[in-house]
């Protein structure tokens, strides 16, 4: 091995120590929570003139003044997006937040009581993840009435089944588990196990599981909204400005799908891999993997 | 996990490998339908969803006023103006409840049978007796249709209906010896110019020169007519796979090689439904209790301020490139429309008018009030009409200037409905047959029938004058009834009328589609353009 070759061999090493799965993890998660936060609290706060229609500056293609374009009414697009992606991700969120409250109280309640209840559970389990996905959210966004509120209720209520399964199947791992046992033993009621054993071992599948749940929802979100059951359009989202750069797409206004799309994309990529690599991280059972 | 990751990568892969072979052979397949025999056949995109039902027309098929497969007893001709089709020429009785059609003799349909009066008969009975499958055509006035002779048809109505003649325009004759209700939702059988090689609903349909149409074979002798979405249709277009191609007026600034663009004259007028009357609740016929009326439009200084202020040409250069004309009513393309012109853009007189019936801006945010109600209101628009929305947002911006503030919303045609009981709403219009007057403006319409009358309009003069005009002996005292309606609702501006709209197409340049004989288009994108397709010529 010559000398150079060594050199760069253990620079990447070198690299590989730094970069470990602890740094990645904080630096993935770190990214992503700017992002979103930052996107949030852009389009939070924007005052809807910056992307008022300005008929004076049609499809204007990318430029300082106009960083992401503009759209057939002159619309600046880059404000368009984050604003449009800041609603994604207060869907996201809200939908998330309701998701995950369903998952763990189903979750915890079927492996905790069993019998009965617990094969009812897994049948709703069943019964929602045999229905295709966005057929089940067209479905409730438009008995909703469409528009926010239905994309909101839509998404809220169609995003549990996953994680009620691994919550479940969690915490009837640890109920068996003999320490847990042995507290019941000891005299420890129901609610002190599961406050002090159960939910403990139990919430990082849960908050994993939040955190890849959160993406799907944007995606989700978006998916509806584009194919016209979500936002209307006078909304600035994600769905409504994929949908209407179709119609132009043919006559080469290229910047009004790609980079709201590139936007799109960065936040559900970011969170997947957070989301991946604390899996990793949290999980102790995945320690001995790779 | 690794392994699971791998399998992904593979089965994308293979998807991806059966999309490029798909696209290649659609391509190649495409290429070779616009290639085949290309010296007389042309291939046409005239709009998404005309190419979805029966062609037949006894269930409603191609009830358009001009003709195709089948022709009717009369049509419309380019000045808008009924003339004879397979009727050599009619009269109207006295007492305006008699219809007698003389019809042109030595005309055959396709299969090689004579064209008689028990053909037409039998088309007008087989109607009647199955109105529930025909949508398009109303033969509910119609008492009894009898052959006199050969030749001659009588109509005997049930009631007063001057409208009548364009209801004869509407149904195409088909053989009575030939007819088969299964057969004809594919393959009808006519009189008319074209003879369809093969229908396949909702791709495509070809047709081909009748070499024995009685006023000439056409020039061309064959098309296809293809239904796809208009962006790819656009693309097929510039990649010269098309003759004709339909756009929206957003895509009238493009280029495309070998081809130009032409906008053709339309009837069809776009305009905004403002409710005339003050929020209320009523009971409608099923009992339901509705909210009608809206407070800020109810006010008539608002909607004139609205007619008169808006700068009409500003919004068709927003909205639509500049493609259309204002209006301000009815078009003067039509035998029955009053064009009283006011003058577009008349911004200090509408504000002035504003002020003098009170609406202020008092607290400095550019928007007007009076007695704590701000003036603004919504405006809906459908869904999937993206023009509509590109319209009524230039509209609502240009009206900003004026201190009125209207909100866009697009949703379903089934909340229209309801939401125009008390919000704008954007209609567009275009038909030969002035009951569309009544449709807008019989106050008894109303929450009755849906999209009729959506201002709620209400004028007892305009109601009589309705019924007078419907029940005209005569063309000349229906239209001058029908005019005098306009004139009677016009100071009342319950509706704010906005453009005369073209209609934008990409022609190849190898084809002529003789504009000289191009009817005024009447509503519908897309499919008017083919109303002389038997006078297009392929020019080299």
């Amino acid at each position: 091995m010559s000398d150079r070759s060594f050199q760069k061999a253990q620079k990447r090493a070198a690299a590989e120590i730094f970069w470990n799965r602890r740094r990645r993890t904080l630096f993935v998660l770190g990214a992503a929570v700017l992002y979103l936060t930052v996107t949030l609290a852009a389009g939070w706060f924007m005052s809807p003139e910056c992307y008022d229609i300005d008929y004076s500056a049609k499809f204007t293609a990318p430029c300082p003044a106009h960083l992401f374009g503009t759209d057939y009414m002159g619309r600046d697009m880059f404000f368009r997006s984050v604003k449009g992606l800041s609603n994604s991700i207060g869907v996201g969120i809200l939908a998330s937040a309701v998701s995950s409250v369903i998952a763990l109280i189903l979750g915890t309640a079927a492996a905790l009581q069993g019998g009965a209840l617990d094969r009812f559970i897994n049948w709703c389990v069943d019964l929602c993840m045999g229905i295709p996905h966005l057929i089940l959210l067209i479905l409730i966004s438009f008995m909703a009435g469409k528009g926010g509120r239905g994309v909101l209720i839509a998404v809220a209520l169609t995003h549990w089944p996953e994680l009620t399964r691994l919550v479940r199947a969690e915490v009837l791992q640890i109920r068996s588990a003999r320490y847990v046992q042995a507290s019941y033993r000891m005299g420890k009621t129901r609610r002190e196990v599961a406050k002090e054993h159960i939910l403990p071992q139990a919430l990082p599948v849960y908050l994993i599981g939040v955190v890849l749940l959160f993406p799907h929802a944007i995606m989700h979100e978006a998916a509806i909204t584009f194919l016209g059951f979500g936002f209307p359009a006078e909304v600035p989202a994600i769905g409504v400005i994929l949908s209407e750069s179709m119609n132009h797409i043919t006559t080469g206004k290229w910047w009004m799908a790609v980079f709201p799309g590139l936007m799109l994309l960065t936040a559900v990529m970011l969170l997947d891999a957070a989301g991946e690599n604390l899996k990793r991280l949290l999980n102790p059972n995945s320690g001995n993997e790779a | 996990m690794k392994k699971e990751k791998r399998d992904n990568i593979c089965s994308s892969k293979a998807v991806w490998i059966m999309c490029c072979m798909a696209l290649a052979l659609y391509s190649m397949a495409a290429g070779c339908g616009a290639k085949e025999d290309a010296s007389d056949s042309i291939v046409c995109y005239v709009g998404h969803g005309f190419w979805d039902g029966s062609l037949d027309p006894v269930k409603g098929g191609f009830a358009y006023g001009y003709d195709f497969v089948n022709n009717s007893l009369v049509r419309v001709n380019a000045q808008s103006e009924y003339e004879g089709d397979l009727a050599e020429s009619w009269e109207i009785s006295e007492d305006a409840l008699t219809y007698t059609y003389r019809l042109k003799q030595g005309i055959h349909f396709q299969d090689g049978s004579d064209f008689t009066a028990e053909d037409v008969v039998f088309t007008y009975e087989t109607v009647m007796a199955n109105q529930g499958q025909n949508e398009k055509v109303d033969l509910s006035k119609v008492e009894q249709v009898e052959a006199l002779d050969d030749y001659t048809v009588k109509f005997t109505l049930k009631e007063h209906f001057s409208p009548f003649l364009d209801t004869t325009a509407q149904l195409g004759i088909v053989p009575a010896g030939g007819y088969d209700s299964t057969s004809f939702d594919q393959k009808p059988v006519g009189t008319g110019p074209w003879k369809v090689v093969q229908y396949d609903m909702e791709q495509q349909l070809i047709v081909e020169a009748n070499e024995d149409y009685f006023e000439g074979a056409p020039k061309v002798k064959r098309v296809t007519f293809v239904d796809m979405d208009n962006e790819a249709a656009f693309s097929n277009a510039s990649s010269g796979q098309l003759d004709v191609v339909m756009v929206q007026p957003s895509y009238s600034k493009e280029t495309v090689k070998g081809m130009h663009m032409e906008k053709l004259e339309t009837i069809d007028v776009r305009n905004i439904s403002l409710p005339c009357r003050k929020p209320e609740k009523i009971v409608n016929d099923a009992g339901e209790e509705l909210s009608v009326g809206n407070a800020v439009t109810s006010d008539l200084a608002v909607r004139k301020a609205l007619s008169l202020g808006i700068s009409r040409q500003e919004v068709i250069d927003h909205a639509f490139n500049g493609v259309g004309r204002p209006a301000e009513g009815w078009t003067d393309n039509l035998i029955w429309g009053n064009t009283k012109v006011y003058g577009d853009a008349r911004t200090e007189e509408a504000r002035q008018i504003l002020e003098e019936a009170g609406w202020k801006d008092n607290d400095g945010d550019g928007i007007r009030e009076k007695d704590g109600v701000a003036c603004a209101f919504e405006v809906y628009t459908p869904s999937d009409e993206p023009d509509r929305y590109l319209l009524a947002a230039a509209a609502a911006e240009n009206v900003r200037e004026l201190g009125i503030s209207i909100e866009i919303k697009q949703v379903s045609w089934d909340e229209i409905a309801v939401k125009s009981y008390t919000q704008g709403a954007v209609w567009g219009f275009g038909q030969y047959s002035p009951m569309v007057l009544d449709n807008q403006f019989q106050s008894g319409h109303f929450t009755v029938q849906t999209y009729s009358n959506p201002s709620g309009y209400q004028n007892e003069k305009a109601d009589s004058l309705i019924a007078e005009a419907i029940a005209a002996n005569s063309q000349e005292a229906a239209v001058a009834a029908w005019k005098e309606i306009q004139t009677t609702y016009a100071q009342d501006y319950p509706y704010l009328y906005l453009v005369n709209i073209e209609h934008c197409y990409f022609i190849s340049d190898r084809l002529d589609i003789s504009k000289d004989t191009q009817i005024p288009h009447p509503h519908g994108h897309g499919i008017p353009i083919i109303c002389n397709m038997k006078d297009w010529e392929i020019i080299n």
